[in-house]
């Protein structure tokens, strides 16, 4: 019994499968035998030993030279064979000469077991999950007792639990493939992986995941206390907000919670270097409670994909902002608020003024009071421009600048006073760009980024992002200026091509409208005028001379005049519309190419009579008191560009009740090309005329048209509408 | 024969101008434009069309629109020069 207690210590004590068996090889050296073999079969059928161990010295030396030399036939009479292919232990109390011979694998054989005197022996099968793993062989030589059944059964069981033993060891070995194989894959992937447990010690981590966490080796890794590791960095979620351990997706996994993938954007403190990774943990649990055992971390960097991605959202976002308004004050502080935090902590724009004074327009910091600070500090010490180093001197030179890295020191030369440099502390500059905004000719502002409390150092990639936002930023201030300029002008000249006021038509109501085109800022070729024609008649007139700016101007006032003209000299419609033919055909160069409609009213008892006249002008609507429109008059050639022209005059009545309505193709072309407003569409809206003041279906109709071309017109837009007095 | 696609407005009108300038100086009498692509045309493009026509026309050729959108047939007759800008359905026949 002791020696069972004995091999179970041992074979408890190592996975290692040729060591552990030649252990208990020996352990029945001499007790039990003189020599004890144990063979294993392999997986191709074939027997070999796996130890030897003798009580003579020689032996276990020859036997392994003659085994290797005349490998066991695993078909033949071997007792060994025969065992492990019946599964049955076989006793052999005393063996011959004739019997030895019998199986021996050939002469050398058998003269070798005669010649070590063979005389008893115990062969047992190795039995593991029904499986013959190989025989233990105990043998006794020369004089010793015979083996018993007693005997026998002791190594039966020996050879049980031995073959429990090898049965484990070849699992561990398969199992130790395995992960000797996932190792190498996970040692040499990409991305850094690293496996911990729940009281957050690293239990393996490659070399993917040591270059992220800049530590040398996987194995410096894993020797680091848990929590040691991530107070090297600083941790944000995508939108700023700062997160420590608990909230990382492997801490959730432990508390049985879900772990989504977590964008982070991680600082190295030491050196400011920023990078933006993903963060994916998967839980391995025990399967038997379910309980998580050890979290899988997969950290991929993204860094590059983000920061470009980052950079273009930043610039269009930027761009978008500073397009959506000339009050350039605002969006130059929406602006600053978009480079926070994203950028850097701080962003700041200064302005030249008109006496060339450096002027603050926008900072912004997520601390109020840290604006404050800054407020104060432009107040107390304001730049001027002949200072050497900052602001002045990128306005100066039109160069941009990067300070990386900005030491104590530098700050103290800097300063002006204590004040000052208490104020430069408290803001805690540790990089900063800044980036000149251009006017035509020379820098007329400049952008200035800081980064402070988060450590984040600048890059010559945030350089140059800065400097596209301030190129960005100096057209929309240049031309919000502009703008500004212009739209005086342009309002001014608008005004005095559109009649000032509308005549008063007895028994009628009138009523106009012009909207400028969105964001260009000048002159638009819509006209319109009524005027009295004839001595009981009145002229309503609608046009649109094509283009904008000065020459549509001019051809808008060409235009009026010359109808004008024309009417007070007594001509039809039609040779009024021949006149302005004539007059745009004898424009220098390009003809100037105008549509017009014209619409002469006069009053019969009870209602008006109308004559419309088209010169490529749209139809202008009827729209009953039921609100139904329909198109009146006949199409007739634009003016301006053929040699001849011709005009079809046509007649309709207006009823009380009814209204009339001019308009220029700014109102059915309003909106994308694929989706306007249409003719349709402006039908649609003449349905609630009868119920509507004309203001309000010119101002419905306006809105509409705004509304359908996403705010911004394309075109400029005229209404003209008449409607009877009841 | 020249295809457009797009939209044939004011900021593209200038192009189609200088193509048009070539063509009409060109060999060939006739000018066939494809608007099968176009998706738009304003006052700016329309005036072009027309110059283009006229122009050929002093020199006894002749300007053909084909692919007509809705679009563009409204315009023509709203400008009142359907029945002056001839438009056929195919250009093929016109390619022997």
């Amino acid at each position: 019994m002791d020696l069972l207690v004995e091999a179970g210590a041992v074979l408890a004590s190592s996975l290692d499968l040729a060591t552990t068996m030649g252990q208990v090889a020996r352990l029945t050296v001499p007790g039990l035998a003189d020599l004890c073999v144990i063979d294993l079969r392999d997986d191709d059928g074939s027997i070999r030993d796996v130890a030897v161990a003798a009580r003579s010295e020689s032996i276990p030396g020859d036997l392994e030279e003659l085994r290797r030399r005349y490998p066991l036939d695993p078909a033949g009479g071997h007792p060994v064979a025969r065992v492990i292919r019946s599964g049955e232990p076989v006793l052999l109390p005393e063996m011959t000469s004739e019997l030895l011979s019998s199986f021996a694998q050939g002469s050398e054989h058998a003269k070798f077991m005669i010649e070590n005197d063979y005389r008893s022996a115990v062969v047992a099968p190795l039995l593991a999950r029904e499986r013959t793993l190989g025989a233990l062989s105990v043998l006794r030589l020369g004089d010793g007792d015979p083996y018993s059944a007693q005997d026998a059964e002791l190594v039966y069981e020996l050879a049980r639990r031995s073959a429990m033993a090898i049965d484990n060891a070849r699992l561990f070995s398969e199992l130790r493939s395995v992960e000797r194989r996932l190792e190498a894959i996970l040692a040499n992937l990409a991305e850094a992986i690293t496996v911990v447990d729940e009281h957050g010690r690293m239990v393996f981590a490659n070399q993917a995941a040591a270059d992220l966490l800049l530590i040398d080796t996987p194995e410096d890794l894993m020797a680091q206390a848990p929590g040691t590791i991530m107070p090297r960095f600083l941790v944000y979620d995508e939108h700023g907000r700062q997160l420590d351990l608990e909230q990382m997706p492997a801490r959730r996994l432990f508390r049985g919670e879900r772990a989504e993938p977590l964008l982070v954007r991680n600082i190295i403190r030491t050196t400011g270097e920023e990078r933006w990774l993903i963060v994916r943990s998967s839980a391995i649990t025990d399967p038997q409670n379910g309980e998580v055992l050890f979290a899988v971390n997969v950290f991929e960097n993204i860094t590059q994909v983000k920061r470009v991605q980052l950079a273009e959202s930043f610039m269009s976002e930027a761009s978008r902002v500073l397009a959506s308004s000339m009050d350039y004050g605002e969006t130059l502080q929406r602006v600053a608020r978009l480079a926070v935090p994203q950028i850097a902590d701080w962003c700041s724009v200064d302005l030249l003024n008109e006496r060339g004074e450096i002027e603050n327009v926008a900072v912004h910091h997520p601390d109020p009071e840290m604006v404050a600070l800054a407020q104060r500090l432009d107040r107390d010490y304001r730049r001027t421009p002949d200072e050497v180093a900052g602001v002045p001197e990128v306005l100066r030179t039109g160069e941009a600048r990067i300070y990386t890295d900005i030491q104590p020191e530098a700050l103290a030369a800097y300063a002006h006073d204590n004040g000052h440099l208490q104020l430069l502390q408290a803001i805690g500059a540790r990089a900063v760009i800044i980036a000149p905004m251009f006017g035509p000719a020379k820098p007329i502002g400049a952008i200035t980024l800081v980064s402070s409390e988060s450590l984040r150092r600048l890059s010559n990639a945030d350089l140059a992002l800065v400097e596209r936002l301030a190129r960005r930023a100096g057209t929309a201030v240049e031309n919000a200026r502009l703008y500004t300029e212009r739209t005086v002008i342009a309002d001014t000249l608008q005004r005095a091509l559109l009649p000032r006021s509308l005549p008063e038509i007895p028994e009628a109501q009138l009523q106009a409208h012009y909207s400028a085109a969105g964001e260009l800022n000048q002159v638009g070729g819509d006209f319109y005028d009524v005027f009295q024609y004839g001595s009981d008649g009145w002229m309503l007139v609608i046009g649109d001379v094509c283009g904008k700016g000065p020459r549509a101007a001019a051809g808008t006032a060409l235009a009026r005049h010359t109808l004008r003209a024309a009417a007070m000299s007594g001509k039809s419609p039609t040779d009024m519309l021949g006149m302005l033919h004539q007059a745009l055909l004898l424009q220098p160069a390009e003809a100037d190419l105008c549509t017009v409609c014209l619409v002469s009213f006069r009053r019969t008892s009870e209602n008006a009579q109308l004559h419309v006249a088209l010169a490529g002008h749209p139809p202008p609507l009827l729209i009953d008191q039921h609100g139904d429109a329909r198109a009146i008059g006949r199409p007739g050639t634009l003016l301006g560009v053929l040699d001849t022209i011709e005009i079809n005059e046509s007649q309709d009545t207006l009823r009380p009740g009814e209204t009339l309505l001019l308009y220029t193709d700014g109102v059915p072309e309003a909106g994308r090309s694929d989706r306007q407003l249409g003719e349709d569409g402006l039908m649609r809206l003449c349905r609630n005329a009868p119920q509507l003041q004309l203001r309000e279906l010119l101002e419905h109709i306006q809105e509409a048209a705004v509304e359908h071309a996403g705010g911004r017109l394309r075109d400029d837009l005229a209404l003209l509408a008449l409607r009877l007095t009841p | 024969m020249l295809g457009l696609c797009g939209e044939l407005d004011l900021a593209s009108a200038p192009l189609l101008e200088s193509e048009l300038e070539n063509a009409v100086l060109g060999p060939s009498s006739t000018i066939v434009l494809d608007l099968n692509e176009l998706g738009f045309i304003d006052s700016t493009g329309l005036r072009t069309i027309l110059s283009a026509h006229e122009r050929a026309r002093e020199r006894g050729g002749q300007l053909l629109l084909t692919g007509c959108s809705e679009q563009v047939k409204r315009l023509l007759s709203i400008a009142g020069v359907s029945e002056r800008l001839r438009t056929i359905t195919s250009p093929d026949g016109l390619l022997v």
